[in-house]
């Protein structure tokens, strides 16, 4: 289970990265194809799609290897077990918030496809497509979440917090802006 | 209930949530949904899909992560190493000498990455050594670094600009052509303090190198020749107007990677490593702004930011001084809080208040910048502190004091552009003209 559940979250962020190489592609390309005279308006569509896609696949690795930010000064002077109760918290308070997120994005995205919404722009495709990658991705995060409070649960060390300390430790400050 | 008691409310589970280490993004999304649910008679399970869909899915903000993957490609390469030999030739003669290559590395790095951070460790790994090995001020070295390295999210390209060009609903171009002038007269005022400094010490400045020839110089600062070009590509890009921000940062990502293979730094993992790094550091913003996006919401909803708007300016504030209390405000939050989220977190309740004061949104943009980049070096949780705290081993106190002359610097270059705002909107109406 562990195991399975770090590669899938693996998985969507190699994804998510493959949308992010895409995009760059299809700029280039765009821009390209304009000098040339051809029509590309209907790229700018697509980019926007991937640009979301590349967001909502990305959360649930982004989240576990300890990118999502949060104001760590009082945590941080904090003992080991009131520490531990405030993530406990935190955690709690997440699972809820991203549950509402992802029961949120299910449902819309299943009614923009009961409904049949089309894009408005030059690419009329339906609107169901691309918001999938909102409501798979943050079911992934959603889980992710609730996996990381099973870890504190069971009186572990949550991993986005180990995850920062080996990276900072290894001189690598590429994570942060 | 009064819509400033609304916002009180609202403002202080924010705080709790924030203090009590709740993600930024969520605790965002949830006082948004707080707001809504209580306070208005909108469904907020609808706005909050279309507000995440909605700031997410958007053309304009796919420049990000362009952006991002620039900086992390070059990061990867070899690019710092080859900085520091290519500007050492050149500085025999200034006051000060070597000591200038962290001002010079860290403006050179700041205009090909977005990043602070990045900038900050990428030039001190090569920079720090180089110069204690020569004898060097250990203090002015560091306090140098710790400062310029927030010259990356000055000079553009900038990731922090980009994300308040999102907020503000700014032109990202605009912005980042703000960036240079006031980029370069803060590299001057670094500069001229080590200048000052190594005249008033001549004794702690260690003896030049060995002179050079000068074939021998352009040989050594060969090696710079493609950072340049691709520096000069991208600002000729921008003024020229042949690129929107996004293409322009994908011909970015194309220059590094070419760069990065052509000084054979680049393998399949450099890249992948790189393409995962930007994912996920562009992942974590856009879920910031997604956050932050359907807080706008009920701020629009409830109306709370036009009725602060209307409060502050019954006030009758000078402009002046509504600027020096949000300094004060900026100066607090940068205590806990970092500069994205900073500015994220507020510009749905201050950009109406500036606009309303009469105040340009670009300017405002280039002023909370620079509040941010201060922000980066004052303690508690100054982030280049922290980065060179890890990289020394030394107390991050230590080296905040190191800074405090850099950091006078950064206040004077504030000052200046506060009472000369031409220096930040010259460039940008000289070349898109003047805005309206």
């Amino acid at each position: 289970m562990r195991r399975f559940l770090d590669r899938l979250y693996l998985a969507a962020g190699g994804l998510a990265a493959v949308f992010v190489l895409l995009i760059a592609v299809l700029m280039v390309g765009q821009s390209v194809l304009r000098e040339l005279g051809v029509r590309t308006g209907a790229v700018n569509d697509v980019v926007a799609w991937f640009c979301a896609a590349a967001a909502f696949f990305a959360m649930a690795h982004a989240f576990k290897h300890g990118d999502f930010v949060r104001v760590t000064l009082l945590l941080e002077r904090l003992g080991p077990r009131p520490r531990r109760a405030a993530e406990t918290v935190s955690l709690g308070i997440a699972t809820v918030a991203v549950g509402y997120l992802a029961w949120s994005a299910c449902l819309f995205t299943y009614e923009s496809w009961a409904f049949n919404d089309i894009a408005q722009g030059l690419l009329p495709l339906p609107l169901w497509i691309p918001q999938m990658s909102f409501a798979l991705g943050s079911i992934l995060l959603w889980i992710a979440v609730v996996d990381e409070l099973v870890i504190v649960l069971r009186g572990g060390v949550p991993t986005y917090v180990r995850a920062v300390a080996e990276r900072h430790a290894k001189g690598d400050f590429s994570s942060d802006v | 209930m009064d819509i400033l008691m609304i916002g009180g409310v609202l403002l202080l589970l924010m705080l709790v949530l924030l203090s009590g280490g709740v993600w930024i993004a969520m605790t965002l999304a949830i006082c948004g949904w707080v707001g809504q649910a209580f306070f208005t008679s909108t469904q907020p399970g609808k706005n909050l899909f279309s507000a995440f869909w909605e700031s997410t899915a958007s053309w304009e903000l796919a420049a990000l992560p362009l952006f991002i993957w620039m900086g992390e490609i070059l990061f990867r390469s070899k690019l710092s190493e080859q900085m520091f030999e290519g500007l050492r030739p050149w500085l025999n003669r200034v006051p000060g000498r070597l000591m200038h290559t962290t001002i010079l590395g860290c403006g050179i790095f700041g205009s090909v990455s977005g990043s602070s951070a990045a900038t900050c460790a990428t030039i001190s790994k090569v920079a720090l050594p180089e110069l204690l090995k020569r004898g060097y001020n250990e203090k002015i070295a560091l306090g140098s670094l710790a400062t310029a390295g927030t010259l990356g999210i000055l000079i553009p390209p900038s990731i922090t600009m980009v994300v308040y060009a999102v907020a503000a609903d700014a032109s990202i171009i605009r912005i980042f052509l703000a960036g240079f002038l006031p980029g370069l007269l803060l590299m001057a005022l670094f500069s001229g303090y080590i200048i000052w400094w190594s005249l008033r010490h001549p004794d702690q400045v260690p003896a030049a190198d060995p002179p050079m020839a000068f074939m021998e110089k352009i040989r050594l600062s060969g090696n710079l020749i493609p950072c340049a070009l691709l520096i000069v590509f991208i600002v000729w890009m921008l003024i020229a107007g042949y690129a929107t921000a996004t293409e322009c940062a994908a011909y970015g990502v194309v220059g590094a990677l070419a760069m990065a293979w052509w000084s054979k730094s680049l393998t399949w993992d450099t890249f992948w490593q790189g393409l995962m790094g930007t994912t996920r550091t562009s992942c974590m913003i856009m879920f910031i702004l997604a956050g932050a996006a359907f807080l706008t919401k009920t701020m629009a909803f409830t109306g709370i930011p036009r009725e602060l708007a209307e409060w502050v300016s019954s006030m009758h504030l000078s402009p002046l001084a509504l600027i020096a209390v949000l300094t004060v405000v900026y100066l607090i939050l940068g205590t806990a809080l970092d500069g994205i989220s900073m500015i994220v977190l507020t510009s749905a309740v201050v950009l109406p208040m500036i606009q309303k004061a009469g105040f340009d949104l670009v300017w405002f943009g280039i002023f909370i910048v620079l509040l941010v980049e201060i922000a980066e070096v004052t303690p508690p949780v100054g982030f280049n502190l922290f980065v060179l705290q890890n990289m020394t081993g030394k107390d991050g106190n230590t080296i905040a004091r190191a800074a405090i002359p850099f950091f006078l610097c950064m206040v004077v270059c504030i000052a200046l552009v506060t009472v000369f705002p031409q220096i930040v909107t010259f460039l940008p109406d000289l070349v898109m003209g003047k805005e309206k």
